[in-house]
C-alpha cells in the first residue's frame, strides 16, 4: 500500500480554534429559513407546496425533477414565498421561505425505522432518495446515483473523514460524538455495495478521533472496518488522491473511481445515510463549523438547512473585527460570500470569516514568476501550473496543448505556495476554456 | 497589457514572499562570510560592499533609466552581489567586483528582462568572466595571512588544494581545516562546515528544493570516489573534491537559484547530475583547476530540454503508457520535419541584354563580391580562431619556452634571458642576444652548414669577447651513431672557450670524431660562421631598441 502522492501544501490548520467545541443546536433558532430547490448537482426539484401551506419537519417540500432528490422542511412553520434567493454556490436560485413557528413539530408521516439487514436494493435506494440524500462534503451529487452506479462493482469502499481544509471541524466532531453510529453506517454501506474492504480515512490532526475509533472499531468488529491515518495536508479528501493513498492505484485521466473498484463517500453523508435506513430520518440538519480570525467564539453547530448564514454568524457572536473575506466551505476551495443572505445548504460544511491578518498575504500584489518550481512540486496531479503561467502570460496558445489542464482538482495549492502571489488557479482555469489545436482530450 | 484575473481560490496563502526568500538566503550565507573575514581579514567586508553595492545600484540605474519598475525591493541583486564576492579571492583589486556585478547584473539578467527571466545565474557569469582576466583568479591568500584594506597579502599561498589536487596531489589539510577553510581560497567557498549549515537551513525552511543540490553532491562524490587520481585513496580523495573548491557554494547556492534551474522535478535532479558530472571532467580534464562555474552555466543553458525530459508524468498514466505517449510526441514533432530540396540557381536574377551572355554580367558581379566578403569573413573567423588558439593553447606556449630556455642555458649558460636583436646577417638564421640580470653575455647566433647528410643548423653562443660559450645542434641530417656521435655534449664542449678561426688541424683546433669527420667539420663551419658574423657585427649602429622577453 502506498500511502502517498507527489505534491500538497501544509497551510496552518486552525481547527484548534473549534476542535474542543461540541456540536451544539444553532441558538437563537432562525426566524425564517431559505430552502433553495437546487441543493444536487444531478438536478433541481419542483415545489409540492403553495405559499401560505403549514410545514412540518421533515415534510417533503419539493420532489425531484428527474434524477435529483426530494427537499424536506428543516422547521416547522409557514411557507411565506416562493421566489429568487441568493444561492451559497454563487448567483441566486428558487427558494422556498418558510416562517418559523419555533415548535419544532415532527411530521407525522416519516417512514417507520426498520431493520437495514432486511431491505432489499430497491428499498434503500427509495428511502435514500426520499430522504434527499446528496454528498455532504465539497461535491453535492446525489447519493443514491452513486450507489447505484457501484453497487456489485466495488471492492473498496473508502469513507473520507480527512477534512484538510484549514479551520473545519464539523467532520472531527461527528466521528467524536457519533463514532459508533458512522462505523455502523460504514458497515451498512460496504455491505450493501458488497465491498470486500471498508477504509475510514482520517487525517493526522484528528488523533483524538482516531484513538477513539479505534477502540470502538476493537470494541465491535475489528475486520469490519478499517481506519487509515494520514498525514494532515492539503488536499487529502479528493476522490482520486484518496484512492491512490488508499489502494496505491491511480485513476487514469478521463475515468473515475469507480474504474478501479472503489468508491468514496464523505462521513457526514454516511452518517446521514445510517439515519435514513435506520429511522427514516431525512436531511433537515447538518453540522457546521463556523471559525475563521474574525469571528468571536468560533463554534462546531447543528443548524436547519436552509438558514440564512448571517444567523450563524450570530450564534457565534458576531465578527470582532471586520472580515476582509468570508467563505462557506473553507479557505482553499470555498466560496467567497459577498454577503451572508445565502442559507446553508447539503454541502456547506462551515462558514469561514477571515481577519485582516489572515488574509493579508492572498492581498499581496503579483510579481512576476521567479521560476522556483513550488507549483509543479505541489500540484498532486503532476501538472506545471509554471508553464500554463508562461503560455496564458504570453499568448502562445498551442503550448498548452500537452498540459493535460483537464486534470487540475482545482485545489488551489499553486495558488497558496506561489511566492510571487500569481493567481495561478485561476490561470489555469482561464487557459481550460482556451480551445487548443488538436483538441486534446481529457 | 497582462489581463488582470480577480482571485477566486484559495483566500489564504503562505506569507512568504520572494524578498523573505532572498533574505533567506542572505541569512544562510552570512556564516560564510563571517567566517571569510576570520579567515582573510577585514578587506573581505569591503570587498563584499563594493560588490553589492554595485550590483544594487547597476540594477536600480538601469530600471530607472529604462523607465522601469524598481525591483532591488526583492533582495536578488543584494544575493547576486553577496555570492559574486564570496567566490572572488580576497586580493582581488576593487574594479573587480564592479565591472563583475555591472556585468552580472545588466547583461546576464537585465537584458534578459529582470528577475526570472535570465537563464544564466548572473553571479556566476560575473564570476566566470572575471577569470578570464589573468592574474585575477589565481593569487589565492593563504588563511589566517589577514590582508590588509589596500589588498596587500603578508603572504601568497604556494598552490591552492584545487591547484594541488589538479596535478593529483592530495593537499596536505586535515578534514577539519577543510570544514573550516583554513586554506587558500576563495573568500566565501573556503569554509564548508558554514556554506553546508547554510544549505541545510535553506532546505529546511523550503527555499530551495534538496534535489539539485544533493544530485549534484552525490555525483561528485561517487564519480570522484571511483576514479581517484594520483594513486590517492577513494575516500580521502572524494572528501578532499567535496570540501574544496567550489562544490558546496555551486549545490547550494548556484545550482538551485530559481531562475536558472528547472521547474520540473525530475529536471532538477538531472541538473544537479549534469553540473557533478561536468565538474568532475572539468576538474580533470580542464586546464583550469575548478570547473564548477563553468559546469553549471553550461547546464544553466541545458534547462529547456531538462524542463521538458522531466515533466512529471501525467497523474493516473502508467509508465509505460507515459513513455509511449511521450515517444508518439517525439515522432509527431520529428515527423513534422521536412527537408526540402533547395533551389540552387547560379544566375536567377538574369537578365536581357544586347550581347550572349551580357545579362549575366552584373549577376556575377554581385556574385562576386559576395564570395569575396563571405571569404573575407571566413578568413578573419579562421584567423582569429588559430589567434585565440595560440594565444591561449597555454601548454604549447609552456612547452615552447622551456625548450628555448634549455637551449639557452646549453648555448650560453652564463645567461638568463634571451632577447630579439635588431641585427641581422645575410648568412645567420637569426642573431639574438643573451642577458644575465645585469649586461649583454653575447648573442646567439642560428647558421647552417652542409653535413655528411644535408644540412645542420646550430646554434653558436659567442660572448662579447669573442669566445666561444656553447653549440647545440637544433636539426640535422646525419646518420645515427656515426653522425650523432659528433653531436654529444662532450664533443661540443670542445669548442668552448675558442675564439678567432677554429682549423681542422694544429693550432686552435679540436678533435674530429673518426668516422664523423665531415660532421665534425659541418659544426667547426657552423662555428665559424658564427664567429665570424659576431665579430662582424656593427653594435655602434643606433637602433632603438627595447627590451622585451621572450
Amino acid at each position: 500500500m502506498r500511502l502517498k502522492y507527489l505534491g500538497g501544501v501544509y497551510p496552518t490548520t486552525f481547527k484548534e480554534n473549534t476542535r474542543r467545541k461540541p456540536i451544539v443546536p444553532l441558538e437563537p433558532a432562525p426566524k425564517q429559513v431559505i430552502i433553495p430547490l437546487v441543493m444536487c448537482t444531478d438536478g433541481g426539484a419542483v415545489p409540492v407546496v403553495k405559499v401560505g401551506d403549514k410545514v412540518t419537519v421533515g415534510q417533503v417540500i419539493a420532489q425531484p425533477e428527474d434524477r435529483g432528490v426530494y427537499v424536506h422542511a428543516s422547521v416547522s412553520g409557514t411557507v411565506s414565498d416562493i421566489g429568487t434567493y441568493p444561492h451559497p454556490w454563487g448567483g441566486t436560485g428558487e427558494a422556498i421561505v418558510i416562517d418559523n413557528d419555533f415548535q419544532d413539530t415532527p411530521c407525522p408521516n416519516l417512514p417507520e425505522p426498520m431493520d437495514w439487514s432486511k431491505m432489499n436494493r430497491e428499498e434503500v435506494i427509495r428511502r435514500i432518495i426520499e430522504a434527499g440524500i446528496t454528498s455532504m462534503g465539497g461535491g453535492a451529487s446525489a447519493t443514491h446515483l452513486r450507489l447505484k452506479r457501484a453497487v456489485g462493482k466495488v471492492d473498496t469502499l473508502i469513507v473520507n473523514a480527512a477534512e484538510s481544509e484549514p479551520y473545519l471541524t464539523s467532520d472531527y466532531r461527528l466521528l467524536l460524538e457519533k463514532g459508533d453510529q458512522i462505523l455502523e453506517g460504514t458497515q451498512m454501506l460496504a455491505r450493501f455495495l458488497r465491498a470486500k474492504r471498508a477504509v475510514l480515512v482520517v487525517s493526522g490532526d484528528k488523533l483524538n478521533a482516531v484513538e477513539f475509533l479505534e477502540r470502538r472499531i476493537k470494541k465491535r468488529d475489528p475486520s469490519a472496518v478499517e481506519l487509515v491515518t494520514l498525514r494532515t495536508r492539503y488536499p487529502m479528501g479528493m476522490e482520486r488522491l484518496l484512492v491512490r493513498m488508499v489502494t496505491g492505484r491511480e485513476v487514469p485521466p478521463g475515468q473515475t473511481a469507480l474504474d478501479l473498484n472503489c468508491a468514496v463517500f464523505n462521513v457526514a453523508t454516511v452518517y446521514t445515510t445510517r439515519l435514513a435506513l435506520l429511522k427514516g430520518q431525512p436531511v433537515t440538519h447538518r453540522t457546521v463549523t463556523v471559525s475563521g480570525g474574525a469571528v468571536a467564539r468560533p463554534r462546531n453547530l447543528w443548524v436547519p438547512i436552509g438558514t440564512p448564514l448571517k444567523c450563524l454568524l450570530e450564534a457565534a457572536g458576531g465578527l470582532r473585527e471586520e472580515s476582509p473575506c468570508m467563505l462557506t466551505n473553507g479557505p482553499m476551495s470555498g466560496t467567497i460570500q459577498e454577503t451572508l443572505e445565502a442559507p446553508v445548504v447539503k454541502n456547506t460544511k462551515g462558514l469561514v470569516c477571515l481577519s485582516q491578518q489572515e488574509h493579508d498575504p492572498v492581498t499581496q500584489p503579483e510579481t512576476v514568476c521567479v521560476r522556483c518550481g513550488h507549483c509543479v512540486s505541489v500540484c498532486p496531479m503532476n501538472l506545471n501550473p509554471a508553464f500554463v503561467y508562461r503560455a496564458v502570460r504570453m499568448g502562445e496558445v498551442e503550448r498548452l496543448k500537452g498540459l493535460h489542464l483537464a486534470d487540475c482538482l482545482d485545489c488551489g495549492c499553486c495558488s497558496y505556495i506561489c511566492p510571487s502571489h500569481i493567481p495561478l488557479l485561476e490561470l489555469v482555469r482561464q487557459a481550460k476554456t482556451i480551445p487548443t489545436q488538436g483538441g486534446e482530450k481529457g | 497589457m497582462k489581463p488582470t484575473i480577480q482571485r477566486m481560490s484559495p483566500q489564504i496563502a503562505q506569507v512568504s514572499t520572494l524578498s523573505a526568500t532572498m533574505l533567506d538566503v542572505i541569512v544562510a550565507l552570512v556564516p560564510a562570510l563571517l567566517m571569510g573575514v576570520y579567515l582573510f581579514g577585514l578587506r573581505v567586508l569591503l570587498v563584499t560592499a563594493v560588490s553589492v553595492g554595485t550590483c544594487v545600484l547597476s540594477e536600480y540605474l538601469y530600471r530607472r533609466l529604462r523607465g522601469m519598475s524598481n525591483t532591488i525591493g526583492d533582495l536578488s541583486a543584494c544575493v547576486s552581489g553577496l555570492l559574486l564576492a564570496m567566490s572572488l579571492p580576497v586580493t582581488a583589486p576593487l574594479w573587480a567586483p564592479v565591472l563583475g556585478g555591472v556585468f552580472a547584473m545588466i547583461v546576464v539578467k537585465q537584458f534578459y528582462g529582470g528577475i526570472g527571466r535570465n537563464f544564466m545565474n548572473p553571479a556566476l557569469a560575473g564570476r566566470v568572466l572575471l577569470t578570464t582576466f589573468p592574474g585575477l583568479m589565481t593569487s589565492w591568500v593563504d588563511a589566517f595571512h589577514h590582508t590588509n584594506l589596500s589588498g596587500q597579502a603578508d603572504a601568497l599561498s604556494s598552490a591552492t588544494p584545487m591547484a594541488l589536487m589538479h596535478d593529483g596531489i592530495l593537499p596536505d589539510l586535515s578534514l577539519g581545516q577543510m570544514l573550516m577553510g583554513q586554506h587558500g581560497g576563495a573568500m566565501g567557498a573556503a569554509p564548508s562546515l558554514m556554506l553546508i549549515a547554510g544549505g541545510l537551513y535553506l532546505i529546511a525552511r523550503r527555499v530551495i528544493s534538496p534535489r539539485s543540490p544533493f544530485a549534484f553532491l552525490a555525483t561528485v562524490a561517487v564519480l570522484t570516489f571511483l576514479f581517484p587520481r594520483g594513486g590517492n585513496s577513494n575516500l580521502s580523495w572524494m572528501m578532499c573534491q567535496l570540501l574544496n573548491g567550489g562544490v558546496l557554494m555551486g549545490a547550494f547556492f548556484m545550482a538551485s537559484d530559481y531562475a536558472t534551474t528547472p521547474v520540473t522535478p525530475r529536471g532538477q535532479t538531472l541538473f544537479g547530475i549534469g553540473c557533478g558530472a561536468l565538474t568532475v571532467l572539468l576538474r580533470y580534464y580542464g586546464s583550469y583547476p575548478d570547473g564548477v562555474g563553468w559546469a553549471i552555466l553550461t547546464m544553466n543553458c541545458c534547462v529547456w530540454i531538462l524542463d521538458r525530459l522531466g515533466t512529471p508524468r501525467r497523474f493516473g498514466m502508467g509508465r509505460f503508457a507515459a513513455t509511449r505517449m511521450k515517444l508518439q510526441a517525439m515522432k509527431a514533432s520529428l515527423s513534422e520535419i521536412r527537408f526540402v530540396k533547395p533551389e540552387f540557381r547560379l544566375f536567377a536574377r538574369a537578365g536581357a541584354g544586347t550581347m550572349p551572355g551580357e545579362g549575366y554580367l552584373d549577376e556575377l558581379q554581385v556574385k562576386l563580391k559576395e564570395l569575396v566578403s563571405y571569404g573575407g569573413v571566413l578568413l578573419a573567423v579562421a584567423v582569429m580562431v588559430f589567434a585565440v588558439h595560440r594565444s591561449t593553447d597555454y601548454a604549447t606556449v609552456l612547452a615552447e619556452n622551456e625548450a628555448q630556455q634549455a637551449l639557452l642555458s646549453q648555448v650560453m649558460p652564463q645567461a638568463t634571458i634571451r632577447s630579439e636583436t635588431p641585427y641581422y646577417d645575410q648568412r645567420a638564421l637569426s642573431i639574438t642576444a643573451g642577458y644575465n640580470e645585469s649586461q649583454l653575455i653575447g648573442y646567439c647566433v642560428e647558421v647552417q652548414s652542409h653535413g655528411f647528410g644535408g644540412v645542420i643548423t646550430a646554434v653558436v653562443g659567442v660572448n662579447t669577447n669573442g669566445e666561444v660559450t656553447g653549440v647545440a645542434i637544433t636539426d640535422h641530417k646525419e646518420t645515427l651513431n656515426k653522425g650523432t656521435l659528433a653531436m654529444d655534449s662532450d664533443y661540443l664542449a670542445q669548442y668552448i672557450g675558442k675564439s678567432g678561426t677554429i682549423r681542422h688541424e694544429g693550432s686552435n683546433s679540436i678533435d674530429a670524431i673518426s668516422g664523423a669527420t665531415e660532421t665534425c667539420e659541418a659544426i667547426t663551419d657552423c662555428v665559424n660562421q658564427a664567429l665570424a658574423i659576431v665579430a662582424g657585427l656593427d653594435t655602434s649602429m643606433d637602433v632603438p631598441y627595447t627590451d622585451g622577453e621572450v
